[in-house]
């Protein structure tokens, strides 16, 4: 079946995920997508799958205008999706995975002979012989998951397979198998939607490839005659704003990381100056965050030492890593930042209520200068966090990490999903801190905001930190390069 | 929405009361009446407000029932059979209290058993031992003992000045120290709070300890106001409780509610309770009429949430 977008756009509150995208997929080819994180990926699955509906645009399958209701139609019209997370049961078998809606004989008993022969079927069709009907989920790989994963979506016989990020977990080895599935479809005529940041695999697997960046369709390559450079040049391609910020670094090192092992990153060692912004690069999944909370104390270290002025110093708790002046203000905000019932107040004092000094009076004076001096739009203090625009709301968060009177402050995904306006004042506080002699670590997924920022940057992949750039001398192609290969 | 509830609650009770006088104005809007009234929610209030912090920070015990029983059983068993001084028989039933909300924080934080499931099996257990220790019920205690629970202070019987003094302490300590403040940040987001450096499990096994706490002295009150330590004490306590805490603005997802709506809370249901002596309504429909208010409050709650 052929596939067509024609102009679609959606945007949630002021944030524009995609604007004006036209895309054709053939009948039988393997199509790629790629683009930076945020740049309208996962939104296009949604629409394609049902789960939201675009605000302007047509969907057209053979050339016939549809709308999309929701998953269980997208199911119907011959669209179905494999997510990044896995939608198993590991208390059951395969065969009953792959078919939620089992066969069944007289008063609802499943007909278990008939539902093992359809798996048995299915699996042979994709030339899958690692596993049988009845083996139970839990004893799998999670490459094997991944291929009941693919099977339990084939299972309704779509024309249209949409695969996010398949390989993320995936070895080398296992990878291969799922590419000679993949082979399998297309010979039998389906259309694979391939999403991927990795520029080996599309090369490989893709016929075509498309490429979005900020909610905007670039281009679309044949994959025989690019080369990886031409994707990346895609992706990245925005005239980058020559912003030269001046740097505050002082020669002088505030927080030095050796050898540091933890759960999702390996052996990490930097130094970080006072009055430094350093900027943490690298996609999604990279270990960035994992790092962070570690150097904080929000998770625990396998291995290595952080030293602070010289002196060890050992987190085990958030409590620590604020004792020692060290701030994280955290990435998702609403789950993770902000205490969405309580006031501007309580949300400004929450990580200050241990030792002396809690008063009312106190607290609301302090709430009343942040609020002030980062410009925080509310009625009042009293007001509910979850009254306020999620740029005023970061602003609080930040205000409450201030007030610790961190040396170190640790912003991940600062500006994530805050309007333009907001960003820039979160910039220009940033800024005003290290002039201040605070050294910042930032981790960002936003190129522009990471090269805007950073005084250095440090690129992550997989866990490991894959170089250290100046960013005198670097580009956005370069760091991405880092990223990815 | 809290503020709101304080404000609504206090209004119904107020509106009870004053329909209430025009039905009964011979027997409810009585000096005697009233005393009656707070005597009988004060052992209830002192437990809500334990109940209240835990639900604050999003969990609650359904072992309090028991340990009423157990504390009052401790020190009467104590005093009875063993000629041990009221005081030390005290100190010892609040310690024995603390202990069990001690062992209730530690299992559900450090092993991570559900609080339900614990605090239902802890529950079952204190019973038990409650059971062990007054038997079919033990009388006959020292007069210093009785006297805790029985002296009349203005007017009104030693347990409702505990409720008051017990109300508003905690309705201070809510209010301006940071300690009970971290509560609301728990309920509130529990993930949050722990990278705003709080002590996340440190703090919950805090608040099943001073929930065993209130409810031991519970149990003293209510054992020496009856002269009497039985087995039986507490029995349906912890769903009166939950209740009178639902009712007092608390929500089941944690977060919200303040010490004063405890109160509130138990004496709506004090009164109702009163309301059905009067108007002659058989015992068995009060543990209806109990339920049923139960699951109004939780689905009147459950409304407003999805509203939000």
């Amino acid at each position: 079946m052929k596939l067509g977008l024609k102009n679609i756009s959606k945007s949630f509150e002021v944030v524009k995920a995609l604007q004006d995208v036209s895309l054709e997929f053939q009948e039988g080819e393997v199509h790629a997508i790629c683009g930076e994180n945020g740049a309208g990926k996962s939104t296009l699955m949604n629409i394609l799958t049902g789960n939201i509906q675009p605000d302007a645009g047509e969907i057209l399958l053979d050339n016939q205008t549809v709308i999309i209701q929701n998953n269980q139609h997208a199911r119907s019209l011959g669209i179905n999706i494999v997510y990044q997370e896995r939608s198993l049961t590991d208390g059951l078998s395969v065969a009953e995975n792959i078919f939620p809606l089992p066969p069944t004989k007289s008063f609802g008993r499943i007909n278990f002979g008939q539902l093992n022969q359809q798996t048995k079927a299915l699996l042979q069709q994709l030339e899958i012989k690692e596993f049988s009907p009845a083996t139970m989920v839990s004893t799998l790989s999670p490459a094997q998951k991944t291929l009941v994963e693919i099977a339990k979506a084939l299972a309704t016989n779509p024309a249209i397979l949409l695969l996010d990020e398949p390989t993320a977990s995936l070895t080398d080895k296992e990878t291969n198998i799922l590419f000679s599935v993949i082979r399998t479809l297309k010979q039998r005529g389906v259309t694979v939607l391939y999403i991927s940041h990795r520029m080996a695999e599309i090369k490989l697997i893709a016929d075509r490839v498309s490429v979005l960046k900020d909610g905007k369709y670039q281009d679309t390559l044949s994959t025989s005659d690019c080369k990886t450079e031409d994707i990346i040049r895609l992706m990245v391609g925005r005239d980058l704003q020559q912003v030269d910020v001046a740097t505050h670094t002082i020669e002088e090192v505030v927080l030095s990381v050796k050898n540091l092992t933890g759960r999702g990153f390996k052996d990490i060692s930097f130094d970080l100056k006072k009055g430094e912004i350093f900027g943490l690069g690298g996609l999604v999944g990279a270990g960035r965050t994992e790092l962070a909370m570690a150097i904080f104390g929000a998770t625990t270290i396998d291995s290595g030492t952080i030293l602070k002025n010289g002196k060890r110093i050992i987190n085990k708790h958030p409590k620590q890593g604020i004792a020692n002046g060290i701030a994280y203000l955290p990435e998702e905000r609403k789950t993770l930042g902000v205490f969405l019932q309580m006031s501007i107040v309580d949300n400004i004092i929450s990580a200050q209520l241990y030792g002396k000094g809690y008063s009312v009076k106190t607290n609301n004076q302090k709430a009343g200068d942040y609020s002030k001096k980062l410009n925080i739009r509310s009625a009042s203090v009293q007001q509910l966090m979850s009254k306020l625009s999620g740029g005023n709301q970061q602003k609080v968060v930040l205000a409450k990490w201030l007030n610790t009177q961190p040396d170190v402050l640790i912003v991940d995904e600062p500006t994530h999903g805050i309007d333009i306006g907001a960003k820039r004042e979160i910039y220009k506080i940033l800024k005003q801190l290290t002039a201040d002699g605070k050294s910042i670590l930032l981790i960002s997924s936003e190129m522009e905001e990471l090269l805007l920022l950073s005084d250095r940057i440090a690129v992550m992949r997989e866990g490991k930190l894959k170089g250290i750039l100046n960013k005198r001398n670097t580009s956005e192609n370069e760091i991405i390069k880092l990223a990815t290969q | 929405m809290i503020k709101d509830r304080i404000v609504t609650l206090s209004a119904t009770i107020l509106l009870l009361c004053i329909v209430m006088s025009f039905l009964f104005p011979s027997q409810f809007p009585t000096v005697e009446n009233f005393s009656q009234i707070m005597l009988n929610l004060s052992i209830d209030t002192i437990v809500a407000v334990g109940m209240m912090l835990l639900l604050i920070s999003g969990v609650f015990d359904l072992s309090v029932g028991s340990i009423v029983a157990f504390s009052g059983g401790l020190a009467g068993y104590l005093m009875y059979y063993h000629d041990v001084n009221f005081l030390v028989a005290i100190a010892a039933a609040l310690s024995g209290s603390l202990l069990i909300g001690f062992i209730n924080g530690f299992l559900i934080t450090k092993i991570g058993i559900n609080p339900m499931i614990q605090t239902l099996a802890m529950m079952g257990v204190v019973r038990g031992v409650a059971l062990m220790l007054s038997g079919a019920g033990i009388q006959n205690f020292p007069y210093e003992y009785n006297y805790i629970g029985q002296v009349k202070i203005l007017g009104l019987q030693s347990p409702v000045w505990y409720m008051f003094a017990i109300v508003l302490i905690f309705s201070y300590l809510f209010k301006n120290i940071a300690f009970f403040r971290r509560y609301y940040f728990i309920g509130s987001n529990e993930k949050a709070a722990h990278l705003s450096g709080i002590e996340v499990e440190k703090m919950k096994l805090w608040g099943f300890v001073i929930v065993g706490l209130l409810a031991g002295i519970a149990g003293i009150l209510l054992s020496s106001r009856l002269g009497a330590a039985l087995s039986s004490s507490g029995k349906g306590l912890e769903l009166r409780v939950i209740t009178a805490v639902i009712l007092g603005g608390a929500s089941l997802s944690g977060g919200q509610g303040k010490i004063v709506g405890a109160f509130l809370g138990a004496a709506f249901m004090g009164i109702v309770g009163n309301i059905l002596i009067l108007t002659r309504v058989s015992g068995y429909w009060q543990e209806i009429i109990l339920g049923v208010i139960l699951i109004l409050a939780v689905g009147i709650d459950q409304l407003i949430q999805k509203k939000k």
